[in-house]
């Protein structure tokens, strides 16, 4: 990011007035900064300690936590089946979700960036529209579409396909619907972003040299491509960990998530103990993640510039 | 590559588009239904679910919360977004990248623990959850669009002509004023503008932080118990409404800039 920031180095030759001035541009950086800190240290680091101070505590059946500095909720989440089952399912439907959203959405983006020629702004409407929609209108078009009686089931019925409905809306297939729909504009930015950096002068060399259409594909544009889909798998799995919306109103209680799972502990259980150890093993997940892929991309990309 | 695959690229295309857009296009056209049932096409044409919208106070309060919300939260992300962007790209400063990863961490975090943790901060020094606590929560995920949109703006921005002025005699007041300034105020309106939408349509942070009332969380317990079109109704005047708004900002983009160059 930033990249082409053209800077004021500091003093190129050593002397008082450029060493002053130095000072006073460092001065004035951190001057800037004051907004931004005074929001996101109390209001964003703070509240990520205070977090994890209180996942040592314990819940009180009743009352409000008790101060403490023990181990056991952390004991408990990584142990009991129940907590299990809610990582489990979550992560297990964040990577599936990005894995959809990079398949559909790459050939999506190949042609915005190479082919779409005029018609390149009216698809990044097409991209930026859903983004721009409250999620709730989107969550309702999706119910009439495959509810029992919705657009699907329907069609499925009048062609013969099936004699009875198709359960897809509160399932985990209605929930991953949603989500792919949700977050594939996600996806497509970033791999546009990387395809757009690819020379095309590489392409011909490739075919020139005797590659086939696949063979280039496979072997060049893709490895080319993978800072994007790196860095939209991560956008993506990011997201889908954290949604509350999806899980609750297009999904099924019998497949439990993490997000509505920690609000129920915190606000209906009143158990802030045990929901703070939930959301720092929840960012610790996260965190775990992107580092991994992070990793991965620097060694099958080391040109590539990881965020 | 030749240009051989290019029909069956544009067919798929097409039908990522309809996956893209179909949901939406289907919730507008089910707000204008005449019947409760969720049946589509609709079996005839009303304005009778926008009448029971504009009567259901839940909804019309909900509209009014979550405007001051999101108008308070993306002013605060806007000043110290735009701010901040300014001073990572123009200046070389120590800790330098560790302000840079701070300004992007609220997207990385899930807004559902920086929810939680706020809520948990907040309530032991009496902020109850309510317009504060929620505005206070949603400036947070706005700064790094706000960031990340000022420096996309000041890409190719040349802090000699900074240099330039001040040589020249201006304070570094109008410097800022008559040089930087004009420089990030396109990006600053996109990204106060992407602020707005993102806490408007904010459910995972407004769950700890606000008492129910944003429209989002209104529309999410109606949708829960009783499914009707009224609230394509509400969707479809907020899809006008944020589209209404993006030209304006961007007609007001134009403007400016024009303005800038003459």
């Amino acid at each position: 990011m930033a990249a082409s920031a053209t800077l004021a180095q500091g003093p190129s030759r050593p002397g008082v007035l450029s060493r002053w001035l130095f000072l006073q541009q460092q001065r004035f950086a951190w001057f800037l900064l004051i907004p931004a800190l005074t929001i996101l240290i109390p209001l964003f680091l703070f509240p990520l300690a205070v977090l994890l101070r209180n996942s040592f505590n314990w819940d009180e059946p009743g009352a409000i936590m008790v101060e403490d500095f023990i181990i056991d909720n952390y004991v408990r989440i990584l142990t009991d089946g129940y907590y299990a089952s809610l990582f489990g399912n979550s992560i297990l439907v964040a990577v599936g979700v990005a894995v959809l959203t990079l398949i559909i959405g790459y050939p999506f983006a190949f042609f915005l960036v190479r082919w779409a020629g005029k018609r390149r702004n009216l698809l990044l409407w097409i991209i930026y529209t859903p983004l721009i929609v409250s999620v709730i209108t989107r969550v309702f078009g999706w119910m009439i579409i495959t509810a029992d009686s919705g657009l699907i089931n329907n069609f499925l019925q009048a062609t013969g396909l099936t004699d009875r409905p198709v359960h897809i809306l509160f399932e985990v297939s209605g929930m991953v619907i949603g989500m792919v729909h949700r977050y594939l504009p996600l996806m497509i930015l970033p791999l546009a972003n990387s395809i757009a950096k690819i020379d095309m002068r590489i392409l011909l060399a490739s075919t020139s040299l005797g590659a086939g259409t696949s063979a280039t594909f496979a072997r060049v544009v893709i490895p080319l491509s993978l800072p994007g889909i790196i860095a939209g798998l991560q956008l993506v799995i990011a997201v889908v960990l954290s949604d509350f919306v999806l899980p609750i109103l297009l999904g099924t209680p019998r497949f439990r998530m993490l997000a509505p799972a920690i609000y129920d502990e915190a606000i209906a259980n009143v158990r802030w103990a045990n929901s703070a150890t939930m959301a720092i093993l929840m960012v610790a997940v996260v965190v775990l993640i992107l580092l991994s892929m992070n990793l991965i991309l620097r060694r099958a990309a080391p040109w590539a510039k990881s965020f | 590559m030749t240009r051989s695959g290019s029909p069956y690229l544009v067919a798929y295309v097409g039908l990522v588009t309809v996956f893209l857009l179909g949901p939406i296009v289907v919730a507008v056209i089910l707000s204008f239904s005449s019947v409760s049932q969720l049946v589509f096409p609709p079996p005839g044409l009303s304005f009778e679910w926008y009448e029971v919208a504009w009567d259901n106070r839940k909804f019309v309060d909900g509209f009014v919360v979550s405007t001051i919300i999101a108008t308070i939260s993306s002013a605060m992300a806007g000043v110290a977004g735009t701010l901040a962007g300014i001073s990572i790209n123009n200046y070389r400063f120590f800790g330098r990248s560790a302000v840079q990863s701070l300004v992007i961490m609220p997207l990385i975090i899930p807004a559902v623990v920086i929810g939680l943790g706020l809520l948990q901060t907040l309530a032991p020094v009496g902020i109850r959850p309510g317009i504060l606590a929620a505005s206070l929560g949603h400036s947070i995920i706005g700064i790094p669009y706000v960031v990340y949109l000022v420096l996309a703006a000041l890409s190719g921005y040349d802090i000699r002509l900074e240099h330039a002025a001040q040589s020249l005699g201006a304070s570094r007041l109008r410097t800022f004023l008559d040089i930087t300034f004009p420089a990030v105020r396109p990006g600053m309106i996109a990204g106060v503008a992407f602020a707005f939408l993102m806490s408007f349509d904010n459910v995972a942070m407004s769950i700890f932080l606000a008492r129910g009332d944003p429209l989002p969380l209104r529309l999410m317990q109606h949708i829960q118990y009783y499914a009707d079109p009224s609230v394509a109704a509400v969707s479809t005047m907020l899809v006008v409404i944020s589209l209404v708004g993006l030209l304006l900002f961007g007609r007001m983009l134009r403007k400016r800039d024009v303005g800038n160059l003459a």
